[in-house]
């Protein structure tokens, strides 16, 4: 891999990371992101995510496979790639002790802007971010949002070629949410590639051009939102059970005309079927007839959901993957963050 | 070099907007200088032929000295750094790794030289103390006494990379005890009982207060200070050269 316009922002191969223990956190990710992308990787708490992350950040070299980010090696070429990224991880990382202006003013000068360039750069992005009253008071005294905003801001000091976003909205407020969103937006648009992940369906539909589903550690979908959904193919209709025996609400709609796929959830089934509106008068007629009781049924489009669900036999919001990789406790306790 | 400077800009930074965790580190030091100077002094007065006509506190400000430059405090900013995260961010900065230990580095011999000067001011002042060798040799005292923070604080350093924990770090600074305890601190080599002096004689520290001690009391006796510079320098290439391996190797 030599550095050329045609390279890939990022490319992985194989790229695994088997930590002590044999705990294997990645194993054997592929992909591709190509330069202007907000490509989105998106999995429950514990799929792999931040220690992806790590590894083409170069902060973790991966165990086995090989990573190339702005066309640069990440383990050969380590100091070149760390030049051309950007990087906001999940676990916010500000000094307490430092003002906003002061750890921007910092951050510049890491990146070799110093002097009068620094302070002007340090001022674009407060204003940037929207922190300019709060620039010299100690970012101890920030809230989570005015923190990840900050954050945020330390990464693009040098205006780097490629983001990393790890979870940049979990624990934010629905507000703050959307203010990331439009800076997520904003920055892609000056031509920076953007890698996000996140466990939000609706970020990941939102803000991403492509995306890469994760779960126990591989790649389990791939490409863009509607392209995944349009893959299915098929309308989904979820019956709720409210205590109705799961098999034998199966075994009464299990040969519906046009039926593909029977995913039985907690207390639902989901049945991806060709016609949803048409399927739910005999779903409705077979369950009467067999005196089987159940709750709602409803239809509805493919959601990315749904997409999760069926790579993975499980619903991704509430999710958690039940892998422990590095990124998996701070994952859960930035789930602790949000649930509280 | 610029980073190593502004790495270190922040440490000192530190200093100053943390006063209640420098205070304690001062107050530690001058606290036993006074117990000590008022328990033994009676026992060992002026006319005791090691003191060579000064009162006791000449003996004991270098035990003090050593007190107040021997701190766990860049392993635990580090270590602290490490658990908020911003650890990570300074790692992937395009920086070289041993810039985040030089720069800590900084602040420690900042810390080192205004600490040892404080002590050392407070035993002249307040205690009476004298030093033989002169103004030249007083600036000496205080750049030794900072030299040797700065080398001791490598084991701080190792202490966070290696166990990335808050706790082990802080309690880290209890080694420091026997390490300083072990020495002739309350009478020359010749006064300590076989068994201790044998201990004193093959700790390092024995030397590093020994030489600063000559300076207070005897003058220039340049066999002592080479001696206790050469400890306080083969103490930090090891500690020093062990922290930045473990930076380099940090999670590879």
């Amino acid at each position: 891999m030599e550095n050329n316009a045609k390279a890939p922002a990022i490319e992985a191969r194989g790229l695994t990371r088997t930590f002590k223990g044999g705990i294997e956190a990645v194993r054997g990710v592929d992909l591709e992101v190509s330069e202007g992308e907000v490509f989105g990787f998106l999995g429950p708490n514990g799929a792999g995510k931040s220690t992806t992350v790590r590894m083409l950040c170069t902060l973790l070299p991966p165990t086995a496979g090989s990573a190339w980010v702005a066309g640069h090696d990440v383990v050969a070429d380590g100091d070149t790639v760390r030049h051309d990224i950007g990087v906001a991880l999940q676990e916010i990382g500000l000094d307490p002790v430092q003002t906003g202006r002061e750890l921007l003013e910092l951050q510049c000068g890491l990146y070799g802007i110093t002097g009068n360039a620094g302070r002007e750069r340090a001022q674009e992005l407060l204003e940037l971010v929207g922190l300019t009253d709060a620039a010299d008071r100690r970012t101890k005294t920030y809230s989570g949002g005015m923190k990840r905003r900050l954050d945020l801001a330390s990464a693009l000091v040098h205006q780097p070629k490629v983001l990393f976003l790890d979870e940049p909205t979990t624990g934010l407020d629905p507000a703050s949410r959307l203010t990331v969103w439009e800076e997520v937006r904003s920055i892609n648009s000056t031509g920076t590639t953007i890698f996000l992940t996140t466990q939000y369906l609706e970020e990941a539909d939102e803000l991403c051009d492509r995306l890469a589903i994760i779960d126990n550690g591989e790649i389990v979908a791939a490409g863009t939102p509607e392209s995944l959904k349009a893959e299915i193919g098929k309308d989904v209709v979820s019956v709720e059970l409210h205590g109705a025996d799961a098999e034998r609400t199966q075994q009464v709609i299990g040969d519906l005309p046009g039926l593909d796929r029977v995913i039985a959830e907690r207390d639902a089934l989901a049945l991806f079927v060709e016609n949803g509106a048409a399927s739910i008068a005999e779903i409705v007629r077979r369950l009467d007839a067999a005196d089987v009781e159940v709750g709602a049924i409803s239809v509805s489009r493919p959601s990315l959901d749904d997409v999760f669900l069926e790579a993975t036999g499980r619903r991704l919001e509430g999710a958690d993957s039940g892998h422990e990789d590095e990124g998996a406790e701070q994952d859960e306790a930035a789930a602790k963050a949000v649930a509280s | 070099m610029t980073e190593v400077l502004l790495l270190g800009r922040r440490a000192v930074r530190e200093i100053f907007r943390y006063p209640e965790a420098t205070i304690p580190v001062l107050f530690i030091p001058l606290f036993f200088l006074a117990v000590n100077i008022g328990q033994v002094s009676p026992t060992f007065p002026s006319t005791t032929d090691f003191l060579k006509g000064q009162g006791y506190v000449a003996f004991q400000l270098p035990v003090s000295l050593m007190f107040a430059v021997a701190t766990a405090t860049s392993g635990l900013a580090l270590v602290t750094e490490i658990d908020s995260g911003y650890f990570d961010k300074l790692l992937v900065a395009p920086i070289r790794r041993t810039s985040l230990i030089l720069g800590r580095l900084t602040a420690d011999l900042v810390r080192g030289i205004a600490g040892s000067a404080i002590v050392l001011l407070v035993g002249i002042v307040i205690f009476g103390a004298h030093v033989e060798s002169g103004p030249a040799g007083a600036v000496l005292v205080v750049l030794l006494a900072a030299l040797f923070g700065v080398a001791y604080a490598g084991f701080g350093i190792l202490v966070a990379l290696t166990t990335r924990n808050v706790q082990a770090t802080n309690t880290s600074f209890l080694l420091f005890f026997p390490l300083l305890f072990l020495t002739p601190n309350f009478v020359p080599f010749d006064r300590l009982s076989p068994a201790m002096e044998t201990l004193a004689r093959i700790n390092p520290v024995s030397y590093v207060i020994v030489g600063i001690r000559s300076l207070i009391i005897d003058g220039w006796v340049v066999d002592k200070i080479l001696v206790c510079l050469a400890v306080i320098l083969a103490m930090g290439v090891i500690l020093t050269g062990l922290s930045l391996r473990a930076i380099a190797n940090y999670d590879r």
